[in-house]
Parts: C-alpha cells; sequence; structure tokens
C-alpha cells in the first residue's frame, strides 16, 4: 500500500505518554492536517516518524517498508522530509549552501567533489527561486528575516528530494502574505505528487489547505476525515475547538 | 590576492631557517611550526564538526609514542615508523570516537578529557613496554654528523611539508559534499540528520583524519625532541592549547589554526624566554583565551576579513541601491 501508515505507536518521556498507542494512515498525494491542543504528541508523533526520536512501541511502515526506528537520514533517503516547529537552518552557511548540504554525495569519492557542483548550484537556486528568495542566495540564513528562514527551510527540505514533507507549523509567526504565499507553495507541491502531512493551529490554513483532517488529543488521533466533517465532529469541539 | 598570500607564505616557510638568527630562534620556529601542525590537525574535527575536544593531546601523544616503540621494539626506519604510527593511532581513534561522538556539547569535551587522563595513568604505570615515568629516548633519525642548527632546520622544513599536506586536505574537504555536511553538523546536528545527512559516518570520519594528522604531528615532534615524557605527552595543557590557537584564529578558516599558533607559540616562548620558569605565560594564556571568547567569538581571519570588506567600496553602510534591486524585494 502506498502513503504512511503508523500504528499503535506510543512515546513516553518521564510518565508523560506524549504519543500513545496511536494508529493512523495518510493516503498517498493527500494534503493531510494533523491539529489538536498544544501538548497532545503531534510534535512527538512527528519525531517518531522521521526518526529523530525512537518509539517505544508501535510501527510506521512507508508504502510498505518498515521504517520504524530506523536512523533518521535513512529515513530521509526513504523519501520522507521535514520541517521543524519555529524553524531551523544552518545560521553561518548561506542560503544556497544550506540546500547543498541537502545533497547525497553517493559514494566515498563523490562525497570529497566540490559542493558547489554547476548541476546541482544549478537545481538549488532553481528552488532558491521557486520560493521567493534567489536574490538572497549568498547570503548566510542568520541575516535573513524570520519569513525567509521559513521559505528558506522549505526548500531546503525539497533539495533532499521527499515524496512526503511534514510541516510543523508552516504558518506559526508569519504575517498574513507570507501564509497565502506557503499555502501556493504547498498547493502546487502537491499537485506535483508531493504527500503532505501539515500540523498547524491555524484554522483558516488548516480548512482551506487540507484534504484530510486527523485530530489528535492526548496523544492519538480521537476524529478523522475531511475538513468540515471534522469541523462538525461534537468530539473534537469539546477537545479542540472549545464548542 | 590569493595567490599571492600562499607564494608568500610558502617563501617564507622556505627562507626561514636561513633569516633565523640563532640555533634558538630556529628552535623556536619548530615548535610554533608543531603547534601549527597540532592545532590544523584538532580543526579537522573543532572547525567542521564543532565538537570542540579538548584531549587531543591523546592522538598527538600517542602517535609520539607509536613512533618511538615503533622504532625501539620493531626496528622500523624512523619515517616509516612515523606513518605506521600514525595508522596504528587512526585505527585506534575508530572506536573511541564511536563511544565519544555519541554525546554532543560539553559532555563530549569532558570525555576527550577522560581519554587523556586514561592514557597517562597507562602510559605512566606500564613502565616495561612505555618507559613509564622516567620516560621515553627516541633515537634521532638523522646521523650524528648532522648537527643541530641542521636538524632544526630539516624539521622546521619537514614540519612545512606536513602542514602544506593537511592544509590541502583541509581546503579539499571544505568545498567538498562531505564538508557541507560536516558544516551542517556544526551549525545544527538534528536538522543535518532530518535532511539525510550520515551524521554519525561523517562526524567518525572527521575525528579520524584529525587523530590521524595530529598523531603524525606528535610522532614529528618526538622525533625532532628525541624524548617523551607521559605528563607532558598526555597533557590536558597541550590539548587546550590547539583550541585556544584554533579559536584565536578562527575555526572556520583554513589558516585560523596557523595564525593562532603563530600568536600563541611566539607570545608563549617569549615569555618562557624572558621571565623563565614563572607559570606566567599560562596566566597571559587564559586572558588571551578570555578577550578571543569575548571579543573575537569568530577568530581573529574572519574579524579582519570583516574589517577589510567595510572598508572597501560598496560595503559602507550607506548603501546605493538600483531600482531593479528594490522592485525584487
Amino acid at each position: 500500500m502506498t502513503g504512511l501508515r503508523v500504528e499503535g505507536l506510543t512515546k513516553s518521556y518521564g510518565g508523560v505518554r506524549a504519543v500513545d498507542d496511536a494508529t493512523v494512515t495518510f493516503q498517498h498525494g493527500r494534503i493531510n492536517a494533523l491539529i489538536g491542543p498544544n501538548g497532545s504528541g503531534k510534535t512527538t508523533f512527528f519525531n517518531c516518524v522521521t526518526g529523530m526520536v525512537k518509539p517505544d512501541a508501535g510501527t510506521v511502515t512507508y508504502h510498505g517498508r518498515d521504517i520504524t526506528g530506523r536512523p533518521a537520514h535513512k529515513i530521509a533517503h526513504a523519501g520522507i522530509g521535514r520541517s521543524f516547529q519555529l524553524c531551523r537552518v544552518f545560521p553561518r552557511l548561506t542560503a544556497v549552501e544550506n540546500l547543498l548540504a541537502a545533497v547525497r554525495p553517493g559514494s566515498v569519492l563523490r562525497a570529497l567533489a566540490p559542493a558547489r557542483r554547476k548541476s546541482d548550484v544549478d537545481r538549488a537556486m532553481a528552488l532558491l527561486t521557486r520560493v521567493g528568495i534567489e536574490h538572497l542566495a549568498e547570503v548566510e540564513a542568520r541575516d535573513l528575516s524570520y519569513g525567509q528562514q521559513k521559505l528558506l527551510e522549505l526548500a531546503g527540505v525539497l533539495m533532499a528530494e521527499p515524496d512526503t514533507i511534514l510541516l510543523d507549523e508552516p504558518a506559526g509567526g508569519v504575517n498574513p502574505a507570507l501564509v497565502e504565499r506557503i499555502g501556493e507553495l504547498v498547493r502546487s507541491l502537491n499537485a506535483e505528487g508531493r504527500t503532505f502531512l501539515i500540523v498547524e493551529h491555524n484554522m483558516d490554513v488548516v480548512m482551506s489547505l487540507s484534504d484530510h483532517v486527523v485530530v489528535f488529543d492526548r496523544g492519538r488521533p480521537i476524529a478523522s476525515g475531511p475538513p468540515d466533517a471534522v469541523r462538525a465532529d461534537p468530539l473534537v469541539l469539546a477537545a479542540y475547538l472549545g464548542g | 590576492m590569493k595567490a599571492v598570500g600562499l607564494v608568500v607564505l610558502a617563501a617564507f616557510l622556505v627562507a626561514f631557517p636561513s633569516l633565523a638568527s640563532d640555533p634558538f630562534v630556529l628552535s623556536v620556529g619548530v615548535v610554533i611550526a608543531s603547534y601549527a601542525v597540532l592545532a590544523t590537525g584538532w580543526n579537522f574535527v573543532g572547525g567542521f564538526t564543532g565538537y570542540i575536544s579538548l584531549g587531543h593531546a591523546a592522538y598527538s601523544g600517542l602517535g609520539g609514542y607509536a613512533t618511538g616503540l615503533l622504532i625501539l621494539r620493531a626496528g622500523l626506519n624512523p619515517w616509516v615508523a612515523l606513518v605506521v604510527g600514525a595508522l596504528v593511532v587512526a585505527v585506534l581513534a575508530v572506536p573511541v570516537g564511536i563511544a565519544a561522538l555519541r554525546v554532543r556539547g560539553a559532555s563530549f569535551v569532558i570525555v576527550s578529557i577522560a581519554v587523556v587522563l586514561v592514557l597517562l595513568l597507562v602510559f605512566q604505570s606500564w613502565g616495561s613496554v612505555t618507559g613509564g615515568s622516567d620516560g621515553l629516548r627516541v633515537p634521532r633519525p638523522f646521523d650524528a654528523d648532522v648537527l643541530r642548527p641542521e636538524q632544526h632546520q630539516r624539521f622546521f622544513h619537514l614540519h612545512a611539508v606536513l602542514l602544506g599536506v593537511m592544509l590541502l586536505c583541509w581546503w579539499v574537504i571544505d568545498r567538498s559534499r562531505f564538508g557541507m555536511g560536516l558544516k551542517a553538523i556544526r551549525e545544527d546536528e538534528d536538522k543535518a540528520r532530518s535532511l539525510g545527512v550520515p551524521t554519525v559516518r561523517y562526524k567518525l570520519a572527521a575525528f579520524v583524519v584529525s587523530a590521524f594528522f595530529t598523531a603524525l604531528g606528535g610522532g614529528l615532534y618526538a622525533l625532532w625532541f628525541g624524548f617523551l615524557d607521559p605528563i607532558f605527552q598526555f597533557s590536558i595543557l597541550v590539548g587546550s592549547n590547539m583550541v585556544l590557537m584554533s579559536l584565536l584564529g578562527g575555526v572556520r578558516s583554513l589558516f585560523g589554526p596557523l595564525v593562532g599558533a603563530v600568536v600563541v607559540g611566539y607570545a608563549t616562548e617569549f615569555s618562557k624566554a624572558q621571565y623563565g620558569d614563572t607559570q606566567l605565560h599560562l596566566v597571559a594564556m587564559g586572558v588571551l583565551l578570555a578577550v578571543v571568547v569575548l571579543f573575537l567569538p569568530d577568530g581573529i581571519i574572519p574579524a579582519l576579513r570583516g574589517l577589510v570588506a567595510r572598508l572597501r567600496p560598496g560595503q559602507a553602510s550607506i548603501r546605493e541601491v538600483t531600482q531593479e534591486e528594490l522592485v525584487r524585494r
């Protein structure tokens, strides 16, 4: 089966079950949204799926392959990319270098080839152009504005050529015009066949962007379905939307 | 500009021994060249990955002892012993690296120090092999008719050649994909992992390369100095010196550790010569470290580069912006 399937995923920190026996399937080709109150386990769920932390129990399969607990870089190679909450870039690398860092060398010998190979730089510049910051290619990431860093992070994720992209609060802390731009980017990338999994608190973004919504509460999904149906679900209203 | 600088540097390195006024100055030159080799060796892991090893004396010390012991106990030719010794150290660095690189930040610093202290105890106690606290006399690689000044001169040039090879390797890695991955690790290791950088393998590779070159530096020093004492070979001070020199010059610059080694090495030798056996040079080093961390966090070279860039036309604070540039923003 295609897509991302998570079964019985559990992860505890101390006595807190951040993710508690979560079972959920994300079909390939969709824009999925993951919503839920703060502390409901969305980010821990992301971290388990992408190999940043090892789950205590449960399995993660991607396109039918078991990727549970595999090293993060292997999961990236399998085609799952991610952004981080509050945005993470390599501060003292330039924008274009931020992208070049995601190039896979392939072999030991090719790892010693110049990082600024023309074909790689061209691909990086094309992605920077796509997110609209190509004029900042040689500026260190720490000198970019927060919004520009968000765009840079997205371009960096794309450089690794994932077919599923996990975004942790893409609209957090950015101005409405940029939220709009990021939304358009997600839509066009999805039209090209990329699957998205988006954690987001901005309900307008969730409702307008996603095909499928999964609601988390206390570490597990409590509801899922099309945005309109989920919005009307009484369980969701009680847990999250505040009724 | 860069090419001219390199030619001047190379010319200076070739000519220094004949410019040196007396054998003492020449020997100080060798000491500084040795510092430069060790600091540049350290910078393969420190500069690229940001893992600050305070215990790199472990690898220079092991390199020195490996060279000496291979000559004395296995009867190897000194130069073969030097290279084989460094390879042995590189192999030993694999398990050490696997264990030490599991932890980051301050924990890694502590582990790196622990390694030196363990080695100090081993080399002090295992007298039958290492010579223990009495030290180990390393035979000179040159014939007896090669006198002191000539020895200094040859070793100065040997250090310069080794340094040249190391700088070339550092430069190649710096602009490579491997180097970009290492720098990504330095900037944000988890982010690098999420983008597909095989961080464990990359860190280990940099660590082993660093240990290999540092061991070569230690071995060359052993051949020159002719005597090894565990307390000086496996000393936290030697490791801290490598860190201080690299930070001072700039860990992200090719020539940073070299510049730092010249400044710190000259200052240390000067104060030793002026004030004899007082520990004043240690105080001076401490002050220097504080000054670097507070005022030149990126090191001398980036600071100078920034200064030059500010003085260049078009880089003034009042900028002229074309209409096209404004529109693109």
